[in-house]
């Protein structure tokens, strides 16, 4: 009863249409809900799965939200890509920058450049981290977010839309289907986080 | 079931920071292949200012060429966090694990990191915090006694943590630290009334508290001369 309430108040905070599906995995506890980003309405359906992050190192915890976008592929090392035409979108995921912390740097690579899959191709500094982030598809660097130079937080308040890092001319596009799909990617996240 | 988890603990003494760049890099990669188990290096450094990625030298007071005259090096590093000064008597901690084998992002690392200083602070009665207002360290009231810089690459990290045992504090005059420019730096000696055994002894419970706050099951040591393993 908790969960459905949970998910048609989810589904309004995402301004969602209510034909859209959202899955999560079944859990046994809820306490309080935690971050929601907004996307636009007219956004695909999209995924979810809830995790607990303890608050602090009191024993609170928050139920939060991640997104897993559907019609985006997917890497083990959390960044997402979008295929448009001969045009890849790449950033990180919901699970990256809510693992990361708040992001207050961004190293972006140049235009002309080219990515190798697999490979780094800037980082993101958050709680005095700086992590590399690799790109999922090799390709020419045709785009950078230049936002991200005076707004690394885009990075965490949406991370599939305004904080997208780099646009990719892909080399080799069967790279994309070696790539999780979403499905896939929130398995390996439950996994991922379940273990330990 | 879990699987028992090991840490080989490096006590290497006082080492120079470039030579333990590089001893970091080549176990970082090392440790990406799976070549090597998870690895921490327990070390002091002779008197170094380092700089992070950001490069934010406008927080250095003085020019570059006064440093050498106080015998201090100045380094330009690719960790997170703004500028920082190691020297003699400041337990240095670099853990060269995998975050991903045992599910932590930068977050949780960082703030096991700076639990890990919490911890061994409380072992000589000194209360200390962390995460002041978002400010990655570990602070004794508004006095800061523990810094974090730290670098993850392709889930391997390398840098860490820097405690203040008993360093030179003058040397921080020369930097606003960490770009905090309103507050103090402090030290175990400062803020204990008890007497403090040798660093050795309290870079060893440092390590400990390290192994037991990431969960690993056995320690080995090994004592290191960095000389030794330069190939």
């Amino acid at each position: 009863m908790a969960l459905r309430i949970w998910a048609s108040s989810t589904a309004n905070a995402l301004r969602l249409s209510s034909a859209t599906r959202l899955h999560f995995s079944p859990l046994s506890r809820c306490f309080s809900s935690g971050n929601l980003h907004s996307y636009p309405s007219n956004s695909p359906s999209l995924c979810s799965f809830l995790k607990f992050r303890r608050q602090n190192r009191n024993l609170t915890y928050a139920l939060v939200s991640i997104a897993v976008l559907d019609g985006l592929k997917y890497a083990n090392s959390h960044e997402w890509v979008k295929h448009e035409g001969s045009v890849a979108t790449i950033g990180i995921t919901d699970h990256a920058q809510d693992h990361l912390g708040e992001v207050v740097f961004v190293e972006l690579p140049d235009i002309g450049g080219s990515v190798t899959k697999a490979n780094g191709f800037g980082a993101v500094e958050s709680v005095k981290a700086t992590s590399d982030v690799n790109s999922p598809i090799s390709g020419e660097i045709v785009e950078v977010n230049t936002n991200l130079k005076e707004t690394p937080g885009l990075i965490n308040s949406s991370p599939y839309e305004a904080g997208w890092m780099i646009k990719v001319k892909p080399s080799n596009p069967s790279e994309l289907e070696a790539l999780m799909g979403p499905k896939e990617y929130t398995k390996f996240c439950e996994e991922e986080d379940g273990a330990h | 079931m879990r699987i028992p988890r090991n840490l080989e603990v490096w006590r290497l003494g006082t080492v120079n920071y470039l030579k333990a760049l590089k001893l970091q890099e080549k176990l970082a990669s090392d440790r990406k292949i799976n070549k090597i188990t998870d690895t921490l290096l327990s070390l002091q450094h002779p008197p170094t200012y380092t700089l992070g990625k950001r490069r934010t030298d406008y927080n250095l007071l003085v020019p570059e060429s006064e440093l050498k005259n106080m015998g201090a090096e100045l380094h330009y590093t690719q960790r997170g966090g703004d500028i920082t000064f190691h020297g003699p008597h400041q337990a240095i901690l670099y853990p060269i694990i995998s975050l991903r084998d045992i599910g932590l992002g930068a977050r949780k690392y960082v703030e096991n990191l700076e639990s890990t200083m919490i911890e061994l602070s409380s072992l000589y009665g000194v209360k200390a915090h962390g995460q002041r207002k978002c400010e990655t360290g570990v602070w004794v009231g508004d006095r800061k006694i523990g810094a974090i810089g730290v670098r993850i690459s392709t889930g391997i990290t390398s840098h860490g943590l820097a405690f203040n045992i008993d360093p030179d504090l003058t040397f921080f005059k020369h930097i606003v630290p960490c770009g905090i420019a309103d507050k103090d730096v402090t030290s175990l000696r400062r803020e204990t009334d008890l007497v403090l055994p040798d660093d050795e002894v309290i870079q060893e419970q440092l390590v400990s508290c390290f192994a037991r706050l990431f969960g690993y099951n056995d320690i080995i040591w090994k004592d290191k001369n960095v000389i030794e393993i330069d190939d």
